[in-house]
């Protein structure tokens, strides 16, 4: 767990420094406090990445006074993280006070991290991207060789696209030269995803019906890319004559997709908004105990302004689902959903990023 | 009042340093600076000779790309090398620490790059059609990629492969894998698979 937080420098943080407990923390205020970017951090310490930006210089603080850099340092499980990031000389990263050159060594003192927030609904109603990034984060925290697949996949998928947009006559011995190359890390990319969803699918579909208190059944269907028995090599040269008139790569894990079947419907046409939110909250809870499955640690559990917008039912069956043991950072605009005879949290108020315990 | 400004003669060479690579305005400014109240040595004497010698008698030797003189290229016109392998790389620096491992005795052929599409390279602005008719006129025996490992490094020898293949000559890449004399707990995922992977028989 992370036992403390020390911001400097991050969104709208000069400095902060927090000590945390196990279980359930609460950072309550009104909108634009600064709630979310206290679990921004945490992800940023945990991960090396942020759910709401792809670029961590957006995390510098900005205004009157503003630094050219932030630093974020957390005090997980008994190692001392650091991540600091300057726009001059980018990420520095360490251990203990010890320098790591690679996020793959950084990572491995770390633990894992779930996100939970209210515009999760966009994972059944939004587009694929969503789903991709779902399963992106998710493999990135399991599996080791993801991340640098995943970075080669799309570097050589955009110089691919690039050159078929660019000349009037592809060069397809040049184009290839990347095919190559998306073929093998794509395959690692597949791979891995299928792996992550037959694991996932039950998880989710014990979840479903443990929130709706309904028999609802769930089934998810991975849908890859990469043409029949996965053989990126074969569907790129059946879909060469599209990707010419076309001008863009129409094969490959950056086209994957998921399905939810909600009662054998699927979920993003036929489901209830309501059965759409409890399906958002059963694939983060499902992604929960998926990682205490596979890694015996719990993940630290980061949920963002979803309590005030759940109704009483949904709330209580998550509160009564999600992992006991996993140390819970949640923010809200009200504690008017509290029934704090029987939930044990520490309360911090959040105005204006200064923080006062309640 | 009209501001004071560097006179003509220094903001020139200002203008000039920041042209190297890593060097800023700032840097060049403070290397202006220090040149300019340098004393007794004639520093800028030596570099601007230095610069001139190296413009008139450094060029590319047009065989394998290398450093080369007027005496001629000191890899291309040795001889004793070992005339059957010829190892491709990108940058003519490249070509330095291979010669000092002492572990490769053949030719060497630089690329002058690689294949970066999304920094506006292609095969054209690159030494292959060079490396076509070198292969073509010798009868070398094995060609190694010393190409780096990132995507375009791949890229480019994986377009290389290709278009050598109609020559009956060995292609190979170099190994990837644990540094020498490292142990394993010092390696990344990434490494430990690729050793795996390029695992040899004992």
């Amino acid at each position: 767990m992370l036992s403390s937080l020390e911001l400097n420098q991050f969104r709208c943080f000069e400095s902060l420094r927090l000590d945390l407990q196990p279980g359930l923390t609460i950072f309550v205020g009104n909108n634009a406090q600064g709630k979310t970017s206290i679990l921004e951090a945490a992800c940023a310490v945990l991960r090396l990445q942020s759910p709401r930006t792809s670029t961590l210089g957006d995390l510098i603080r900005m205004g009157p006074g503003a630094g050219k850099g932030f630093s974020v340092r957390g005090q997980y499980g008994d190692c001392e993280l650091s991540l600091r990031h300057t726009a001059k000389g980018g990420r520095k990263l360490a251990v203990d006070g010890e320098n790591q050159g690679r996020s793959s060594a950084y990572l491995r003192y770390s633990g894992l991290v779930v996100w939970i927030a209210s515009d999760d609904l966009a994972l059944v109603k939004g587009g694929g991207s969503t789903r991709r990034r779902y399963l992106d984060f998710m493999a990135s925290q399991l599996f080791p060789l993801y991340r640098p697949a995943l970075k080669a996949y799309d570097r050589a998928l955009r110089s691919r696209n690039f050159l078929l947009k660019r000349d009037a006559s592809p060069n397809w011995a040049q184009i290839d030269a990347y095919t190559k190359i998306l073929i093998e890390n794509g395959g690692v990319l597949t791979r891995h995803r299928s792996e992550l969803v037959a694991a996932l699918a039950p998880l989710a579909a014990a979840s479903q019906k443990q929130i709706s208190g309904q028999d609802e059944s769930l089934s998810i269907e991975y849908q890859a890319a990469s043409g029949t028995g996965d053989d990126l090599a074969a569907e790129l040269l059946r879909r060469r004559p599209d990707e010419l008139r076309r001008r863009q790569t129409l094969a490959g894990p950056h086209r994957d997709d998921l399905t939810f079947m909600v009662n054998d419907m699927p979920a993003a046409k036929f489901a209830s908004e309501g059965q759409q939110r409890t399906l958002a909250l059963a694939l983060k809870l499902a992604q929960s105990h998926l990682f205490i499955g596979k890694t015996a640690r719990p993940p630290v559990l980061l949920i963002d302004d979803v309590f005030g917008e759940l109704d009483p039912d949904r709330r209580n069956a998550l509160m009564e689902a999600w992992p006991e043991d996993s140390q819970k950072l949640v923010t809200t605009t009200h504690l008017d959903w509290l029934d704090s005879s029987r939930v044990d949290a520490r309360i911090w108020k959040v105005d204006s990023a200064q923080l006062r315990q309640a | 009042m009209k501001q004071v400004e560097y006179p003509a003669p220094v903001k020139q060479l200002i203008l000039q340093l920041k042209r190297l690579p890593g060097i800023g305005p700032k840097s060049a400014e403070r290397i202006t600076v220090w040149l300019l109240q340098i004393q007794g040595d004639s520093v800028m004497k030596s570099i601007a000779e230095s610069l001139a010698t190296a413009e008139l008698e450094i060029g590319e030797c047009e065989v394998c790309g290398f450093f080369a003189t007027e005496e001629g290229c000191g890899i291309c016109d040795r001889s004793g090398r070992d005339d059957s392998v010829l190892c491709v790389v990108e940058q003519a620096t490249d070509i330095l620490p291979l010669e000092k491992s002492g572990a490769f005795r053949g030719f060497y052929h630089s690329l002058r790059g690689r294949i970066a599409p999304l920094e506006n390279v292609g095969p054209l602005d690159l030494r292959i059609e060079s490396l076509i008719t070198r292969l073509k006129s010798t009868a070398f025996e094995e060609v190694i990629l010393a190409l780096s490992s990132d995507v375009e490094g791949e890229a480019t020898a994986n377009y290389l492969a290709e278009l050598l293949a109609p020559f009956d000559i060995k292609i190979s890449r170099l190994a990837q894998g644990l540094p020498a004399g490292g142990g394993l707990e010092s390696a990344d995922e990434l490494t430990l698979f690729r050793a795996l992977e390029g695992r040899r028989t004992v």
